[in-house]
């Protein structure tokens, strides 16, 4: 009999986890977040875990869904209230989340993005039912303003008795352990990733006699909108031969459009309005440089899709976006008019030497959603090793959350304690049916889809 | 003829093959246990309600005959059984057994079954195992339990031997 490899023998060690990523945000919205749930669930599937999603309606997307590879959707009949979030109820979505928990024999419940109040409560929950809790954080927030100081209040409370943490960046790291007060050593840096597949560049490199310069982004003032009405112009006035194409839409379209009309830039700006995430990449291809404004990025996925179809990168420097790329891929700018179109310069002049093609390769090396689940597979391992605590020993976290929050924060434990401890009387769990796992024998461990990046 | 029989807290699942002279006729009964300690929890809230704001003899009447009525009304709409008659060459036939003695029929021609389906339906507060059929010529899916919402270990079988009435595949 042959002897197993010590690299088989580890394979074999690991232990299968059946996750549960908990989001306000997921198809058929489309985004940064919902894209790296799908991508990440499609990765732990084919790596031999199984991965259910649970997320709120959307009209009449309402009950079990399945998705590639038998990933299965729960749109919980929850209508959402403002800005695609639940309403938060704090303890009305107990029964729903112990009935998926149980039925489907959740090990690791995985909650997506701070601002989901049905990922905040199902965090609740799940430490409430001693459940092994992993959160990821997506954006970066501030700390001055009303919203943020309560949106960090209430991180604070859910991530105090959260087993692990993962952030897009270590910036994105920093942000939140500042804000919630989270022990640095319990978060991990995961980065996203991109479909390199689904982004490659034009078979034939572009002509550069003029110069196209793409901006993909919601036209909001968080994505730096107002910076693009003020640099626009001063491009177009200093380069003859340079021409914008800019996708997407949102409330600072109308000073775009205005803007455009004022400097009499409708031959040399193009305003496409929304673009469809299946057309981003013929829209990127279409320019030589991609331009991000944005105000504030825990990552930036769009200057890396644009990486990808080899396109230079002109960003702000902010947040998380001087990790993303190798300088010689990036010109970083303040978030500065002036600063934006020297940026902007900058690259016109290095453009004859960028190989498009050399630079999707690169970055096809660099990030992979197949890297982003090993990692993140490693993380749910860890949550798994942590410790089983009861009620009081958790409760002291929370006390640590402030002198009257702490309280607060204790007596809203207590009491989903104490009504899941009436639902285990109402319900018992053995009433409770376990859903057969359905997996298909295909998607074991090791197996790669072939030809499919994530 | 055989009966083949399971059960948990709330329902208990009987099969019978009964083998007539010119086909043979499968059922399935789903009966339903009575559930008493809901009701009694109900009326003791509705008395402790009552009898907390108000100590006098009518209010004390009434709260009695209010109890009373609910346990009537909650009986009259309780089910007692479902049951379903799979007759292959002919048809389906459903039944609801209430306990007020009330039954109610509905039959369904083989043709019209397009193909059984075994669904998770989704509540705000649970999650559970329908089966339903799939009916030629109407978009909504009929339920074949209207009432009771049995285990899917009792809907396994009963799912199997339609698949296999109405010539669909498992």
């Amino acid at each position: 009999m042959a002897e197993k490899t010590a690299p088989a023998r580890a394979v074999a060690e690991r232990k299968r986890h059946t996750i549960l990523m908990v989001s306000d945000f997921f198809y058929p919205n489309f985004g940064g977040v919902e894209s790296h749930i799908y991508c990440l669930s499609q990765c732990l599937i084919s790596l031999g875990h199984k991965v259910v999603i649970m997320t709120h309606s959307y009209g009449n997307r309402s009950g079990v869904r399945y998705m590639s590879n038998g990933l299965k959707v729960y749109y919980i009949p929850w209508r959402p209230f403002f800005l695609q979030n639940t309403l938060p109820t704090f303890y009305l979505t107990l029964p729903i989340m112990r009935n998926i928990f149980i039925r489907e024999r959740i090990s690791v419940v995985h909650g997506h993005q701070a601002f989901s109040t049905l990922c905040h409560e199902a965090i609740m929950h799940a430490r409430t039912m001693g459940y092994n809790v992993v959160f990821t954080d997506h954006s970066l927030y501030g700390f001055a303003d009303i919203g943020s100081i309560h949106m960090n209040k209430v991180l604070q409370f859910t991530l105090a008795d959260v087993n692990h943490a993962i952030c897009v960046s270590h910036t994105s790291k920093e942000n939140t352990v500042l804000r919630s007060g989270l022990p640095p050593e319990k978060v991990f840096v995961i980065p996203n990733a991109v479909d390199a597949a689904m982004f490659n560049p034009a078979p034939k490199r572009l002509n550069c006699d003029e110069i196209v310069i793409v901006v993909i982004s919601r036209l909001v003032y968080r994505k730096g909108a107002d910076l693009l009405v003020e640099v626009i112009p001063e491009v177009c006035n200093l380069f003859p031969n340079v021409r914008f194409i800019i996708g997407g839409d949102g409330p600072k379209r109308l000073r775009l459009e205005e803007m455009r009309e004022k400097h009499s830039l409708q031959d040399r700006v193009s305003m496409l309005g929304a673009v469809p995430h299946a057309q981003v990449r013929s829209v990127l291809i279409s320019g030589h440089i991609f331009l991000n404004s944005s105000l504030t990025e825990a990552f930036c996925i769009a200057i890396l899709e644009a990486a990808c179809c080899g396109l230079l990168t002109v960003s702000t420097r902010v947040g998380g976006v001087p990790e993303v790329l190798p300088d010689d891929m990036v010109v970083l700018a303040e978030p500065v008019p002036s600063d934006m179109v020297l940026a902007i310069k900058k690259a016109i002049d290095r453009l004859p030497s960028i190989d498009p093609h050399a630079m999707h390769l690169r970055i096809k090396n660099l990030y992979s959603w197949h890297d982003v689940a090993r990692r993140t597979e490693i993380v749910y391992d860890r949550a798994q090793r942590c410790s089983d605590e009861n009620l009081l020993q958790r409760l002291s976290r929370y006390l640590n959350c402030g002198a009257w929050a702490g309280k607060l924060f204790c007596i809203v434990m207590i009491i989903d304690f104490l009504f899941w401890q009436f639902l285990q009387w109402w319900q018992p769990s053995e009433d409770i049916e376990v859903v057969p796992d359905l997996m298909r024998a295909g998607c074991g461990r090791g197996g790669d889809d072939a030809g499919r990046q994530c | 003829m055989s009966k083949i029989a399971c059960s948990d807290s709330r329902y208990t699942y009987y099969r019978e093959i009964r083998n007539g002279s010119l086909q043979t006729i499968d059922v399935h009964e789903i009966i339903v246990a009575r559930s008493n300690g809901r009701i009694i929890f109900l009326c003791a809230s509705i008395l402790l309600l009552l009898l907390h704001q108000e100590s006098q003899v009518i209010y004390i009447v009434g709260a009695l005959l209010l109890s009373i009525l609910v346990i009537i009304s909650s009986q009259l709409r309780v089910v007692q059984k479902e049951r379903v008659v799979i007759m292959p060459a002919f048809g389906v036939q459903l039944e609801t057994y209430y306990w007020s003695g009330r039954v109610s029929r509905r039959l369904l021609s083989v043709g019209k079954i397009l193909r059984p389906v075994l669904n998770e339906i989704v509540t705000p507060v649970r999650c559970y195992w329908s089966l339903a059929l799939v009916l030629d010529g109407h978009e909504e899916l009929m339920p074949v339990f209207q009432e009771s919402q049995p285990p899917v270990k009792m809907l396994a079988p009963i799912w199997k031997a339609l698949c296999a009435a109405t010539g669909g595949e498992e």
